[in-house]
């Protein structure tokens, strides 16, 4: 009798879903550069959200350059041609906003939040790092400083944090997901100038981002800012010689292109009027930007690496790296599902029964990279003082064991969706999420509605889709083991 | 009509379009938007608890937090015991056990968490009356299971242990020791030691003393009508009865004179945190805290554009991020400027902070970053108004800290007004580059370059608990020779021979002190009698009340207090043949106990030589003054429990000397002491030792 009551309410809960799901309302187009732009307007609260997604990370990073993709989020701070160097954040700031960024192993994400009469003022700058930001020696030798800084405060010098370096490098031989984004400080003290002009060049062009923009906006008022600074943006090759004509002698201008300097107005930069200037400049728009992506299949691990790494840390710890499915695979909504009934809340199966029951980790945690190739799952405990590392490891695999032997109960399944609706519908609570989340679905998914069926993907897995992608990817005998262990014993 | 004009500017829009674009112009804002914010709406319930109502309903979510109204409590020996009650609080209730309530929280996807000083539930709106169902289970009637307490107890030590390595909570320890040094709970950090001495019982009281409903207040805000948000409030909280709460008063931080390098070690370690801080004279609500706020932003609270960021990052590339803060409080408050900086840089980095921090009381700020700065702060005000949270903790605030009813209404006007002689008076009235702590976490390698800084050149070191760290330096003196000196010393005479055969005639002391202290009503008298042979009995008395006595007649002893009269264990009295006597020290060399030598630390200025021995139950710590051989201090502690004599004033009874001042030091009390009497070879009673 008490299933029954169970599968009722559970259904119930289903039920009222798509009413508490609030829909978010959005527009999307492409300008002719191929600029994808999103808008989402609401006016609860006085402020807009600018931001702009590239599709550049760590991945797109050639093996001897690594830690470019964060290095340029730093160095795209420094200013543009007609915002001088450090005046960035600090016209941002003036104007009541705040802005920051970030770096993965597969995209770069810029965003600023500004009062809404500032709209503009964020897409001007904005368009300003697409066009021409200064990437220059000054900019470089700081920003490399700076960053050497960050690698030291977050990697270095915290504990277990070098985990994910170590672990990408063993689970990855071939893809560039064999290194993390902060990449290699030997690296980036190792490339010129013209290294750091060609990563510019190739992968900020209109073509390899989306901009999102979402919160107190007048929509036609704002496509019309767009394309005022967008729009004038070059398609195709046509914005290098942009930036060429900005930088280049006049000589080596003409020698690049066979055409002076002279006949290009910057200001209006897509209507020369000399023949021989058009011409050049068709061939330019003509010339399409192709972004350079890994095209390499990782083979699966072989067989079972267990590595011993020590650090600055005192309680000793073991992390399981696993090859994981890409986040567009019909497969990944299982596993984070999984994750989910391993690690996340209290009730799940290792917080209960390693950390509470069995008392032999502090924590325990589970996770899936959220990437665009095939990526990396991470099963993960920090043992308690004085625990046998053979019994936590073995307390962990009894757990991926059980999970792939026993089918999941139906209420345990409905909590995890119960929770990931949670978490769906507070996303959205601001309009920096918003922003995020819409650019997110078009640039992984393709489809920026899905921001609105977020939930359903869930809704679908059954007990068996868990069990199977239980076994088909937590392989004990395919997998790296890392141990860390004190340093030294005082 | 309307239509053609809309035409008309779709066209000119277009033509827009292909005209010429000058991109060096900066756009300029419109018209800056009118920020409304939300009334919460307030009402209290009959059982004292105060109800703030933010409605929101822009996303299906409540949160409900239950905000208890005492402030934080003095820990002491046990300190950690509020953080654990906090935590237990979520361990079983009569009606669930604690895997029940895990499971039925995670089942509707909610988040109920406990603290110290509080209780909070987040939920989607659709679970929200089992979320209420769960919440008030937990804070009506939890059960603190035995084990569960033991489990939280485990984990918590191996949280001390992890701590140790983290370079922030290393510094913001010592930062804690260098404002609240003593008898405030901003101060006081959770070891390995406070946290044995917590017991199940310690928790039962403090969730008794403190979860009431007296002063406390409900926290409303989400996807609720003001109808039923009344509705719940009453039905699920209006019953709840308590006593009232707790209202501590904290003596203001400690204000250091001089600036003082505080250093903790962290061997190896890539960069240095530099922490420097000082206490600040002013309590939340003060209407000096906006001024505050704009001087902090504009020297490092604020952004990119802020000085700290601009001369440590963008400048110098010293750091990643170097950030000031006003951490302004009820109970205590401070400044601080922090950042990790590389190994190398560390004193060219604390140079700097010190300079920016001097900078800005001696000049005015420019118009340029007063102007930047209050942008920026209205800025974050109309961003924060997006959480819906915020506009409840306005209502909280001006509740609490007594502002005005319309202090937030009016935030952006007085921000708005704020003048460059105003941040400049501040400065001078709240910061200080020459009166600060410095702390830093680091490479011991770089403490010589770091000496410039502290005022009296001595570098304060403290552990990764913030304990001191007690400097040992090597010393080839051996143990035989000190106690001989102290033997001499103390009785005038030139060689152990004489010392031994003046202090062999010792048959037995009787000794009166007056201890005083501020925390007890009256002085205590110490009666002590020992003899030669090991008996030895010690009362302590307050007028005709026998507080405490412990007495041993050479076979057998006890000690006895209100609580009633414990037998000495077999352990304490195997311990009372290897330590005994007037002079325990004449019988070191004689009976087999150990003791060796550990060095020489400095107390107080004096070097001292530290002679360890163990008796079987505790170790005992003595100091022994490298010049006069004074014993000037002994510690003693036993399951982490320390107890600290400090012995001064010493004057000659029949050719010996003895202190005549003695200091004490244990469980967070501390007694002075004033020896009245001194009998030597006194009558007495062999019944006084029974």
């Amino acid at each position: 009798m008490k299933k029954h009551i169970v599968a009722i309410s559970a259904l119930l809960s289903i039920g009222s879903l798509w009413s508490q799901q609030k829909q978010i309302d959005y527009l999307e187009y492409d300008l002719s550069n191929g600029l994808h732009v999103i808008l989402h307007e609401e006016h609860t609260v006085p402020i807009v959200a600018v931001s702009i997604m590239y599709h550049v990370g760590s991945k797109n990073e050639k093996a001897d350059r690594t830690g470019f993709a964060h290095f340029f989020e730093h160095l795209l701070f420094e200013g543009s041609t007609n915002i001088k160097r450090g005046e960035y954040a600090q016209i941002v700031e003036k104007n009541g906003g705040t802005l920051n960024a970030n770096t993965s192993q597969d995209r770069t994400y810029y965003y600023q939040i500004l009062p809404s009469n500032q709209v503009e003022l964020g897409i001007w700058l904005e368009s300003e790092r697409l066009l021409h930001a200064r990437v220059d020696k000054v900019g470089i030798e700081t920003q490399r400083q700076v960053v050497k800084e960050e690698k030291r405060q977050s990697v270095d010098n915290q504990p277990y944090a070098t985990f994910l370096a170590n672990m990408s490098s063993r689970v990855f031989k071939k893809h560039p997901y064999g290194w993390v984004p902060i990449g290699s400080m030997e690296h980036l003290d190792a490339a010129q100038e013209e290294d750091y002009v060609n990563f510019y060049r190739t992968f900020y062009v209109p073509s390899n981002a989306v901009l999102s923009i979402a919160g107190d906006i007048n929509v036609v008022e704002t496509k019309k800012m767009i394309e005022k600074y967008f729009g004038s943006i070059p398609k195709g090759q046509a914005i290098n010689m942009y930036r060429d004509i900005e930088n280049l002698s006049d000589d080596a201008f003409k020698n690049k292109y066979g055409v002076e300097k002279l006949k290009f107005s910057l200001n209006n930069f897509l209507k020369p009027v000399d023949s021989n200037a058009k011409k050049v400049l068709q061939k330019q728009l003509a010339t399409l930007t192709t972004i350079p992506k890994p095209t390499v299949i990782e083979e699966p691990i072989k067989g079972q690496i267990v590595d011993t790494i020590y650090d600055n840390i005192q309680l000793p710890g073991i992390f399981m790296g696993y090859r994981f499915p890409e986040q567009n695979h019909k497969d990944y909504p299982v596993v984070e599902v999984l994750n989910s009934i391993l690690s996340e809340g209290t009730s799940s199966r290792m917080i209960k029964s390693i950390v509470e029951k069995k008392q032999l980790a502090v924590e325990a945690f589970s996770f899936a990279m959220n990437s665009e190739d095939p990526g990396l799952g991470i099963v993960a405990t920090i043992a308690g003082e004085n625990t046998d590392l053979k019994t936590l490891q073995s307390a962990m695999d009894e757990e991926i064991t059980r999970i792939q032997k026993e089918l999941v109960s139906k209420e345990e399944l409905q909590k995890v969706i119960n929770q990931y609706e949670n978490t769906i519908v507070s996303a959205n609570s601001g309009v920096a999420g918003i922003a995020e989340n819409l650019a997110n679905n078009y640039m992984y998914r393709k489809n920026t509605s899905l921001i609105n069926k977020q939930l359903s993907s869930y809704l679908t897995i059954t007990p068996e889709d868990i069990q199977r992608v239980a076994k088909k990817y937590l392989t004990q005998d395919s997998r790296v083991i890392l141990i860390y262990l004190p340093k030294s014993s005082n | 009509m309307k239509k053609l004009l809309f035409l008309c500017l779709a066209i000119c829009a277009n033509l827009n379009l292909f005209a010429q674009l000058d991109r060096s112009i900066r756009p300029t804002g419109g018209v800056a938007p009118i920020i409304n914010i939300k009334e919460s709406d307030v009402f209290t319930l009959s059982n004292g608890i105060t109800v703030i109502l933010s409605e929101n309903h822009k996303i299906p979510r409540i949160s409900i937090n239950l905000v208890l109204g005492s402030n934080p409590i003095l820990e002491g020996t046990k300190t950690g015991l509020s953080s654990i009650a906090g935590e237990l609080l979520m361990s079983g209730t009569v009606n669930r056990t604690k895997d029940q309530l895990d499971q039925e929280i995670d089942f509707i996807g909610a988040n109920i968490n406990t603290s110290s000083q509080n209780v909070s539930l987040q939920c989607l709106t659709k679970h929200v009356v089992k979320g209420l169902d769960l919440m008030t289970d937990v804070l009506f009637h939890p059960t603190f299971p035995e084990d569960e307490f033991i489990r939280l107890k485990k984990r918590s030590e191996s949280s001390i242990i992890s701590s140790k390595s983290n370079p922030g909570s290393m510094a913001s320890n010592a930062e804690a020791r260098a404002n609240f040094p003593s008898g405030h709970p901003y101060g006081e950090i959770e070891t390995e030691s406070t946290l044995k001495n917590i017991t199940l019982n310690d928790v039962k009281d403090y969730y008794k003393n403190i979860f009431t409903p007296k002063g406390s207040y409900l926290v409303i805000i989400g996807d609720v009508t003001k109808e039923q948000a009344k509705l719940w409030a009453d039905n699920y909280f209006g019953a709840w009865q308590g006593n009232d709460k707790i209202t501590s008063i904290y003596e203001d931080a400690y204000f250091h004179k001089g600036n003082r390098v505080i250093f903790v070690s962290k061997p190896g370690a890539p960069q240095s945190v530099i922490n420097v801080n000082f206490p600040l004279k002013i309590k939340s609500g003060d209407k000096n805290q906006l001024l505050l706020s704009t001087l902090n932003g504009i020297l490092g609270g604020g952004g990119f554009g802020a000085r700290m960021t601009q001369n440590l990052r963008e400048k110098r590339a010293y750091t990643y991020g170097c950030y000031s803060r006003a951490n302004v409080t009820e109970d205590g408050s401070y400044f601080s400027i922090s950042g990790n900086f590389r190994t190398e840089v560390t004193d060219s980095a604390i140079a700097q902070i010190l300079i920016e921090l001097d900078r800005i009381q001696q000049t005015e700020v420019t118009d340029d970053e007063l102007v930047s700065i209050k942008a920026l702060m209205a800025g974050n005000f109309a961003r924060s108004l997006e959480r819906p949270m915020t506009v409840a903790q306005f209502a909280l605030n001006i509740i609490k800290y007594n502002l005005p009813k319309d202090y937030y209404q009016t935030y952006l006007k007085r921000l708005d007004a704020i003048t460059k002689e105003e941040i400049l008076a501040t400065a001078k009235g709240y910061l200080t580059a020459t009166n600060s702590n410095i702390v830093v976490v680091g490479n011991p390698d770089i403490l010589d370059k770091l000496k410039k800084f502290d005022s009296d050149g001595t570098i304060e070191k403290l552990d990764a608990l913030g304990q001191e760290v007690k400097e040992l330096n090597k010393t080839t003196i051996s143990k035989e020779t000190i106690l001989e000196k102290y033997l001499m010393n103390i009785t005038g005479t030139e060689n152990i021979k004489k010392a031994l055969k003046k202090l062999n005639k010792v048959k037995g002391l009787k000794r009166e002190t007056e201890l005083i202290s501020t925390q007890i009503p009256a002085p205590i008298l110490q009666t002590e009698y020992i003899d030669s042979k090991g008996k030895e009995t010690m009362l302590l008395t307050m007028g005709a009340n026998i507080l405490q006595k412990s007495a041993y007649n050479g076979v057998t002893g006890y000690e006895e207090d209100q609580r009633g009269k414990t037998p000495l264990s077999s352990e304490a009295l195997i311990a009372k043949k290897k330590v005994y006597g007037v002079f325990p020290e004449v019988n070191f060399f004689s009976n087999d106990l150990t003791f060796e030598v550990l060095g020489i630390e400095s107390i107080n200025g004096l070097d001292a030589y530290l002679v360890k021995y163990n008796d079987g139950i505790k170790n005992t710590y003595d100091y022994f003054d490298s010049k006069t051989f004074h014993k000037i201090r002994s510690v003693s502690s036993e399951n982490g429990r320390e107890q600290t004599f400090n012995y001064s004033n010493f004057k000659n009874v029949n050719g010996i000397l003895f202190p005549q001042t003695i200091s004490i030091e244990m469980d967070g009390m501390s007694l002075i002491g004033t020896v009245k009497t001194i009998d030597i070879n006194p009558k007495i009673e062999t019944s006084i030792f029974e």
